[in-house]
């Protein structure tokens, strides 16, 4: 769950994207899914204006409808609500359009990415509507075939994917499903929450996620063999629902019959990820260490999950490695010694050993870059080698063992110690060796959970500030036309401030995405 | 037989009662030594008592005070045949109850040196090419050069790894603690947060784009932009 700062630029990113919309998204934030009726009643705003800023909202991926059933009334009736969630990380993805839109650019050219930025700017599109906007963008001489065999493209990379169900229905679980569920989160220590479980009954499988059109005639009869099926559920969910009149053309809009798509931002995450971690290793172990990740990130890349890991085999590291500019030269040996460095775990195989290198942990090392950097910067070198310390150590350490392993004296160290104690950079317990007798000591660690957190809300805070800064230096720049310096130097003062946010962005994703 | 002979003797010399009490108290403590606080609790005696029973001791030579490096403003004593314990004296790298920077800062400096001659190197290569260097009149210890070391990758100016056999590191036996120069150099990166005010401002908790203290008003953002005009 993120902070308040969180929230707080989130509704300034909708705010600036979308204007009056915020009200509803904004509310969702703060009281989680609510029902049509519940977002009318916490906003006080006309049903009209709630019904078109939910469909805003669903037309660009921030909301998500599904339906539970609920007992209403004295007399234990069961019937179907339709609950919006908000998609915080959606939200969030906004601002990294043009980083999207350059890897798509860089992978497949010029004309994928900007058929990628029709589905940026639009949410969510048919082909047809896709066809249309670039038949516009090309003054009518975009060819279908031509432009399917793009559209293909962008869904085989996986950059383009399928909408998930318009709103899924929780089904109740029966008695024996919800123990044999309880089992399996006392064992798993697995809790899912009923949005997460929505996201999960909505997306569609990966081989319809990913399919793409084969043939525009046979894409014709695809979609009136979903308008068929869904005609078939919808009526039937549609007895069952009662949904309330006012609700009636949010149910008809959000169960469209087309088939719509959109961009799959987990792609685009894991493409991101791969970059900080490349660029991790880069600065760490040096060129060839990249490379060889590198390769054998992009082997790995196929498979639709949040990469947490890459495993594969000798023979498939060096063919990847060869195929990567600079890779030529680097020998088995040389590859072996960096896998070694990169902290591959070898696990051996009937076809051959397959290397498994940790992505988890090269994140990790980004992360705790960052806030080492940032404890360097405020109080020191001598707290930077005492918080290193803490976080290496990774558990309590006493007052004795830190000011001894950092060469500091112990009154110096309790003094930073308790400055970066105040600031939560560090957690501190009180031990009391024997009972009776004066004999405290005190054990000091970092508490990562919470200071990750901590540090996250401070990196949207800061990005808040900048999108904010931004706002006034442009509102300045239209009113200082005619003092030609004062112009120059608001808009340099601009360009700092949209690269800078550019960057708190990949700091977010650092502590919040990958 | 032999290794307890080689143990201090306490003294069999009759004393009065309050300083054979202390004198045992103290001898019990060895190099720990012990504060004058904690012997009047486990002797009850009082204050005065203890004082002047300490002060004929010292003048007897049966017993001597010492520095606590983690205590300095308080009494600690010691039965002279005792010299007092890395706990109390702060071991190797402390001189007259205070960190020997100068020495701890020339050692180092020669670590980073030998080091950076050697590409990667294990601690015992470190310790013997300073030994060979002669810069020293009296011998480092292995646990010293692995302390300062320990510290060197804390700063993030040299880095730990695990030696390969090959390669860089054909020097050395694979599985072996090694170390080498850092890549990025002594010091973290330039972070995200602190290439802009806000990463670094104390008053970011009062911060709030409508508040006093806002992103619109401040006066850091205006001096990072060159907008202070």
């Amino acid at each position: 769950m993120v902070g308040q700062q969180g929230i707080n630029y989130a509704v300034c990113l909708m705010s600036t994207h979308f204007g009056d919309v915020v009200a509803v998204c904004e509310c969702l934030i703060r009281h989680g899914s609510l029902s049509f009726l519940e977002v009318v009643r916490f906003t006080e705003l006309p049903q009209g204006q709630v019904k078109n800023s939910l469909l805003v909202l669903i037309q660009h991926n921030c909301v998500q409808a599904f339906s539970v059933p609920k007992t209403v009334g004295m007399g234990g009736i069961t019937k179907p609500v339709t609950l919006y969630m908000i998609l915080f990380d959606n939200i969030i993805h906004r601002m990294r359009f043009s980083k999207f839109c350059l890897i798509v650019k860089e992978h497949l050219g010029h004309q994928c990415a900007e058929f990628l930025e029709g589905f940026l700017q639009h949410g969510r599109l048919t082909f047809e509507l896709l066809f249309d906007r670039a038949s516009g963008l090309t003054e009518g001489k975009a060819t279908r075939n031509d432009v399917l065999a793009k559209f293909n493209e962008l869904v085989h990379a996986q950059y383009v994917e399928r909408c998930p169900k318009g709103e899924p229905f929780l089904e109740p679980k029966s008695d024996e499903e919800v123990s044999s569920i309880r089992k399996r989160i006392k064992s798993s220590g697995d809790t899912r929450t009923i949005e997460q479980e929505a996201i999960i009954a909505a997306a569609p499988l990966d081989a319809d996620r990913f399919s793409g059109i084969i043939s525009l005639t046979l894409n014709t009869e695809e979609v009136m063999k979903d308008v068929n099926n869904t005609l078939e559920t919808s009526a039937g969910s549609k007895r069952k629902h009662e949904v309330l009149e006012a609700d009636e053309d949010m149910q008809n809009a959000i169960n469209t019959t087309e088939v719509l798509w959109r961009v799959n931002y987990e792609k685009f995450v894991r493409c991101l990820k791969k970059k900080a971690c490349v660029a991790n290793v880069r600065s760490r172990l040096g060129l060839d260490a990249a490379i060889v990740l590198e390769a054998m990130i992009d082997a790995n890349d196929h498979q639709n999950i949040a990469m947490n890991s890459v495993t594969l085999s000798m023979n498939s590291i060096i063919e990847g490695v060869r195929g990567k500019p600079g890779g030529i030269s680097l020998t088995l040996e040389r590859v072996r010694a960096i896998l070694n460095q990169l902290g591959s775990e070898l696990c051996p195989e009937e076809s051959g050993a397959l290397y498994t290198i940790g992505l988890k942990g090269i994140i990790e090392n980004c992360q705790n870059d960052e806030v080492e950097s940032l404890v360097l910067n405020k109080y020191g070198k001598e707290a930077y080698r005492i918080f290193r310390m803490l976080i290496l150590a990774d558990r309590l350490i006493a007052m004795d063992q830190i000011s001894d392993n950092t060469f500091l004296e112990k009154k110096e160290a309790q003094k930073i110690l308790c400055k970066l104690w105040k600031d939560d950079y560090v957690e501190m317990e009180k031990v009391n060796l024997n009972a009776g007798v004066r004999a405290e000591v005190f054990l000091w660690k970092v508490n990562k959970k919470f200071l990750w957190e901590h540090v996250l809300n401070d990196i949207f805070h800061t990005a808040l500030n900048i999108s904010k800064k931004i706002s006034q230096v442009t509102e300045e720049c239209q009113v200082s036309k005619s003092d030609e310096e004062k112009d120059k130097r608001l808009k340099r003062a601009r360009r700092i401030l949209e690269s800078t946010l550019l960057k708190m962005d990949d700091a977010i994703m650092l502590f919040h995405d990958f | 037989m032999s290794g307890t002979s080689m143990l201090p003797q306490k003294r069999k010399v009759p004393l009065p009662e309050n300083e054979k009490k202390l004198y045992d108290l103290i001898w019990s403590k060895e190099s720990l030594g012990i504060w004058t606080a904690d012997m009047k609790r486990e002797t009850g005696l009082t204050n005065t008592a203890v004082t002047k029973a300490l002060k004929s001791l010292q003048a007897k030579n049966f017993i001597k005070d010492v520095v606590n490096i983690h205590n300095k403003g308080k009494k600690f004593y010691m039965a002279v045949e005792f010299e007092p314990s890395k706990e109390i004296s702060g071991g190797s790298w402390y001189a007259n109850g205070s960190l020997d920077l100068e020495f701890i800062r020339v050692l180092r400096e020669q670590c980073r040196k030998h080091v950076a001659s050697l590409k990667s190197a294990t601690i015992e290569d470190v310790c013997q090419s300073i030994k060979d260097s002669g810069i020293f009149k009296m011998e480092c210890t292995m646990q010293q050069i692995k302390e300062i070391m320990g510290a060197m990758v804390l700063d993030k100016e040299i880095q730990e790894l695990t030696s390969s056999g090959d390669g860089e590191f054909s020097h050395i036996p694979a599985g072996r603690k090694c170390y080498r120069r850092s890549r990025a150099g002594a010091g973290s990166t330039q972070g995200y947060l602190t290439s802009v005010p806000c990463g670094v401002c104390l008053r970011i908790d009062d911060c709030s784009p409508d508040g006093i203290i806002s992103p619109r008003t401040c006066v850091y953002y205006n001096k990072w932009l060159g907008l202070d005009f």
